[in-house]
């Protein structure tokens, strides 16, 4: 199966950026994750075609860049997620000092579940298994910004900025 | 006792720190450059092996013998894979390392490279430093631009290449053939082993998986020498056959109920109590300590009457832990349900267990599903003998399992059970009144899946 | 001469010999279960159910030093001084923690699963399982999803023995299968739009331990202990491969290959695997029968072959027209039994189908396109006999045209449409035509007599394939009423007593002709390389 220029998903500059990883390793199958990290960035998702785009590029077979991508949990496949994905962390030291009823109380005010994604496109809310930074416990990880000693208050004063 | 001195931490805090001008002014790069002007790999592999630097990702295996398990005369290329996953629960000193003191690490890593002759190296950063990765990459091209990676590195004829590599969100990624399988496109199962990496890893060529930390040290052992590292912290004990000793600075994670919740550098050997009272400044609101991870959670739990176990290679295993792992010290106070503690280390590795062997996908399953019924008030006291039975079965050390995970799984369970057995019956007595004898099998409870 | 200690005996291995624990331990009587180890494919040890105490033992002071932990006998290497203990109390508690562990979320719905009874995680649950259930009860049946054509999969029953991936990875090099998500939650399957559709797809349903992957063709068709297992070979192509027929009173339900590491591994092409459906066909032909114009008449065994024989006495010149579908014991017989009337008796290699080209998968396994299993046997015997081999092109340009040839028993046995009407009509005039046949055609119209041909199951004797191999076999079911098989008939015809013995006439071929002399001896389970005493020149393709 090839794809038509007209069902194509990745951008010639996606494309450029995938090619550029293929002289690091010796093998194509090791640009797969890069590959899925460039189309992510770009998309938010990646969408089955986009897998099978990928799959082109680097010689493989959509269920060989599949295999991979299902393993990790972590892209998304159905539609984008947020402009901000935020990541509370649940793991022992967060879990010790109350992220759990952070989250909950995230989850309450925005009426979606962990993983769901705000009607409005503008946030995704994820658990994350332990995010190496428990001095700033219970930490939340929101795109690039790591967000310290998370409080339901400090969580709602983010959430405020967030729909501004 | 004494202040020590940061040396591992010495440029954290420092404006700019993670910059090549701030680290070059600080004496950055001179490790780098005696060892190419003055040292062949072998005789770099001698030194790192002198020194007994042990492994600081979490298994402790002696560095310098890891490098030479490299076979001699490879025609090449070898690969040196940089293992900056760090997700092991309670751990977060790789990624201030790389945050703030990148070029150590660079150091280390180019060091190392030579020492083992690798040509290529993986830099492998999980996914969620997003700052450690903007950094780590800037600094990989600085060092390019300074002539510190490349073609024939400061004029030695070594020639090097890093690339970083992003993971995504897997705890497995972390395992040695588990990040080579990832960084090779495939899905983190850890492989078989024998072989090992050192014969056959990355693309199946000869491979040395080192971690942030312990690459941090050989920049320290190149700069400042053997003696030096040796000098601090605890020597091999005459009763363990083949003991490495545990020397040099350690980068200790505290975090949890502590007043003072950081990174802190300190000899090995440092005791828990001195660890919790003297650098995290006690636990907040007078509480009394009640149980404390030794090194992050894989390595199981001390009671409060264990606090003097000293966090080296030997002690925790002396206290019924699985080891020092990487002496990541989580406080828990009186006010915590062991229960729920195990609950959250059940649901942890469930999540993680890259689901490869039997007895880790399925008892790490199986424990989650028996520590959410007893959560729910569904208990029975035969769960707990069935939760120590998974704990004692499955693991590399008995055998059973192809990777350490399981231990780590393994490890929170018995010691959470054992050192705490009466929370546990209590807890199941009082939520489970009517059912907490049954021992027949009970129907499934309906489960509400997150995710 | 290495020597392997397991459970105590001593087992002498070959200083070449590459086995593992399991390999080594059955050698000792001894079986190992396992789930995910397989022969054919990579070793990935994921199963844990081979767990066994390993050790070495000093050369010099013959002490034991076991290693304390428990190791895969699938990734342990058997050479000299390796210590297998495969019945120790830790060995059986092991193999009961993976049992149990693989029942925890197995749905367990045994009774409508097709694998009851020839399932390894039913085997050893009463072999080495526990005698109770601990863990919780969640009685459901196995989601199903569909992977291709000929295969579909019932999710919840998988043990993640990852064979079947491997198989499509390693063997066929398609990689249509994958495994999905982490953990528990792990499945498997294929990518939307790419189904599972290899030529050898059929074979992850041999591979499956369980009654995870089912074979669409197969399903809920007939339980595994009602049906008989008989080897045979298959007829699809020229590579011969080794296989079973799972019949049930005389109705196959399923083909399935047998290892024959001379040949086809472990493995089978659909197109074989599925290739039987003629033989229940109702369009068969059913009964001999005898035609004069538009007349036809139905004619009993017990007088034909005696009516066969004047018929072709009386019509003077004659030709046989072998088909590669015959055994070479039956091209033998016939050959002679022509010869018998007339010794100048043309004998004519039938039609050989080809369809397509030869395919190669890595490692090795072939599907040739050449599909029918047996014409260099049977162009063997032609000349051996005749000291030439006429074809089937060659009859029809030059000997038919000519009216010399009066008498003419053609046989076939080809499963498709192998002749149309326009060479069928070269054949009108003939004073006997005799047509063996599994289907009517242009040809049996015209013929004389109609025979119907025996299907290849229901033959007993020998297959040459494209390697020189002969395999020998028996009949896997019985005939239908009205056919005599073609060996028991010129049995009869050539004046033998008693019942058919196609050892006895491949006696006769070994002897007779040197091509075959290699036969003489018993015919190993896997065959025997004629090429071991292939003359110099004798003997061409």
């Amino acid at each position: 199966m090839t794809t038509t220029k007209s069902k194509r998903v990745l951008t010639d500059e996606m494309i450029a950026q995938i090619r550029e990883f293929i002289p690091r390793y010796p093998s194509k199958q090791a640009v797969t994750l890069p590959a899925l990290h460039v189309v992510n960035d770009h998309l938010r998702y990646v969408p089955l075609q986009a897998v099978v785009e990928i799959a082109e590029i680097l010689e493989l077979r959509p269920a060989d860049v599949q295999d991979t991508l299902s393993f990790y949990g972590f892209f998304k496949q159905d539609k984008p997620h947020g402009r901000v994905r935020a990541w509370v962390c649940r793991s022992v030291s967060c879990h010790l000092l109350g992220a759990d009823q952070v989250l909950e109380h995230m989850c309450q005010r925005l009426q979606i579940r962990p993983g769901e994604t705000t009607s409005d496109g503008s946030l995704t809310l994820e658990f994350a298994e332990c995010l190496g930074a428990c001095e700033h416990a219970p930490c939340m990880l929101a795109g690039k910004d790591l967000h310290s000693r998370l409080t339901p208050k400090t969580a709602d004063e983010f959430l405020d900025k967030l729909i501004q | 006792m004494a202040a020590f001195e940061p040396v591992l931490l010495a440029n954290v805090g420092k404006p700019d720190s993670y910059t090549l001008s701030a680290y070059e002014a600080s004496g950055g790069y001179q490790g780098l450059r005696k060892v190419l002007q003055t040292m062949s790999p072998d005789q770099v592999k001698d030194l790192v092996k002198s020194s007994g630097l042990r492994g600081r990702g979490g298994a402790g295996f002696p560095t310098g013998l890891k490098w030479t398990f490299l076979p001699a005369n490879h025609p090449g290329p070898i690969y040196f894979c940089l293992n900056a996953d760090e997700s092991e629960p309670g751990t977060f000193n790789n990624r201030i390392l790389m945050e703030s003191d990148p070029h150590q690490v660079l150091e280390g890593l180019i060091i190392s490279c030579f020492a083992t002759k690798a040509s290529t190296a993986y830099f492998y950063m999980r996914y969620e430093f997003p700052t450690a990765w903007d950094r780590v990459n800037a600094a990989i091209a600085d060092c390019y631009r300074a002539g510190y990676l490349g073609s024939n590195i400061l004029g030695s004829g070594f020639s090097l290449n890093v690339y970083t590599h992003r993971g995504a969100a897997a705890y497995i990624c972390g395992e040695e053939t588990g990040l080579i399988e990832s960084l090779e496109g495939k899905r983190a199962w850890p492989r078989i082993k024998p072989p090992f990496p050192a014969v056959e890893g990355v693309f199946r060529k000869p491979t040395v998986v080192n971690n942030v930390e312990t690459a941090a040290c050989v920049t320290q052992i190149a700069t400042r020498g053997v003696e030096w590292f040796k000098s601090m912290g605890v020597p091999p004990d005459p009763k363990i056959p083949r003991d490495a000793g545990s020397y040099g600075p350690k980068l200790y994670c505290l975090s949890g109920h502590v007043n003072r919740p950081g990174c802190y550098e300190a000899p090995l050997g440092l005791t828990v109590r001195e660890l919790i009272d003297t650098y995290g400044g006690g636990v907040p609101q007078g509480r009394k300590v009640k149980a404390v991870i030794p090194g992050g959670i894989s390595m199981g739990l001390l009671t409060a009457e264990e606090l003097d176990c000293p966090l080296d290679f030997n002690g925790p295993g002396r206290y019924g832990c699985l080891g020092l792992g990487t002496a990541a010290v989580v406080v828990m106070d009186e006010t915590v349900s062991m229960v729920d503690f195990l609950h959250n280390s059940c649901q942890f590795f469930a999540h993680e267990s890259c689901g490869q062997c039997t007895p880790c996908r399925e008892g790490t399953s199986w424990s989650l599903g028996l520590m959410k019924r007893i959560m729910a008030g569904q208990g029975r006291l035969k769960d707990l003998d069935l939760l120590l039975e998974i704990g004692d079965t499955i693991g590399i050390i008995p055998g059973t399992t192809i990777c350490g995970l399981a231990d780590g799984a393994a490890w929170p369970i018995k010691n959470a059970i054992r050192k705490f057995r009466g929370e546990f019956e209590e807890y199941i007595r009082r939520t489970n009144p009517a059912g907490w004898m049954k021992t027949d099998p009970v129907p499934a409870m309906k489960l509400v899946e997150l995710h | 001469m290495a020597t392997v200690i397991v459970d105590g005996n001593e087992i002498e291995i070959g200083d070449q010999a590459r086995l593992n624990g399991i390999q080594v331990a059955r050698l000792a009587g001894v079986e190992i279960p396992h789930y995910c180890w397989h022969p054919g494919l990579s070793v990935v040890a994921s199963c844990r159910m081979c767990l066994v105490e390993t050790g070495r033992r000093d050369p010099k002071t013959g002490q034991i030093q076991m290693t304390g932990k428990l190791s895969p006998a699938c990734q342990t290497p058997a050479t000299d001084g390796t210590v297998f203990v495969t019945n120790s109390p830790n060995v059986k508690n092991a193999r009961e923690m993976v049992e149990e562990d693989l029942l925890l979320r197995h749905p367990v719905d045994c009774p409508i699963c097709d694998k009851a009874g020839e399932c390894s995680l039913q085997d050893y649950h009463f072999q080495h399982g526990r005698a109770e259930r601990r863990a919780d009860i969640k009685p459901f049946t196995s989601r199903r999803q569909v992977l291709g054509d000929s295969v579909t999969l019932f999710v919840d029953r998988c043990v993640m023995c990852t064979r079947c991936v491997r198989f499509c990875r390693e063997i066929v090099g398609t990689g249509e299968l994958m495994i999905a998500n982490r953990g528990a939650h792990e499945e498997i399957a294929v990518f939307p739009g790419f189904p599972l559709e290899n030529p050898l797809a059929g074979n992850v349903v041999d591979l499956c331990p369980v009654g995870a992957l089912g074979d669409v063709d197969f399903l809920y068709s007939q339980r595994a202990w009602f049906m008989d297992s008989n080897s045979h070979v298959c007829a699809g192509c020229s590579t011969g491969c080794s296989i079973r027929v799972d019949e049930n009173q005389d109705r196959i339900y399923r083909l399935k290959p047998r290892e024959n590491p001379h040949i086809n591994q472990w493995w089978m092409c659909d197109e074989g695997r599925y290739g039987w459906k003629h033989v229940h066909d109702p369009a068969r032909i059913a009964f001999p029968r005898r035609q004069d114009g538009a007349s036809r008449q139905d004619v009993d065994w017990s007088q034909l072959p005696a009516e066969l024989d004047r018929a072709l006495r009386k019509a003077g010149r004659l030709a046989a027209v072998l088909s590669p579908f015959l055994t070479v014991e039956e091209a033998y017989l016939l050959a002679q039994y022509v010869r018998g009337i007339d010794p100048q008796a043309l004998l004519v290699l039938g039609p050989t189908p080809v369809t397509g080209e030869d395919v190669t998968f890595p490692h090795g396994f072939r599907i040739h396109a050449e599909k029918c299993p047996n014409r260099r046997g049977v162009m063997q015997v032609v000349a051996g006999v005749a000291g030439e081999v006429i074809s089937w092109e060659d009859l029809l340009a030059q000997h038919l045209s000519t009216g010399d040839i009066r008498g003419v028993w053609v046989t076939a046995g080809n499963p498709s449409p192998w002749i149309d009407d326009t060479v069928a009509a070269q054949f009108e005039g003939l004073q006997t035509l005799v047509v063996q046949d599994l289907f009517e055609s242009g040809l049996t119209a015209r013929a004389n007599y109609v025979l119907p041909a025996a299907a290849w199951v229901e033959r007993e004797g020998s297959f040459v394939n494209f390697a020189d191999r002969l395999q020998s076999f028996r009949w896997a079911i019985r005939a239908p009423a009205g056919v005599k098989v073609e060996g028991p008939l010129w049995w009869q015809l050539t004046g033998r007593q008693g019942l058919y013995q196609a050892r006895q006439v491949l006696d006769d071929v070994a002897r007779a002709i040197v091509y075959f002399s290699a036969a003489c001896g018993p015919v190993p389970e896997q065959g025997i390389d004629l090429k071991i005493n292939q003359l110099a020149g004798v003997g061409q393709t």
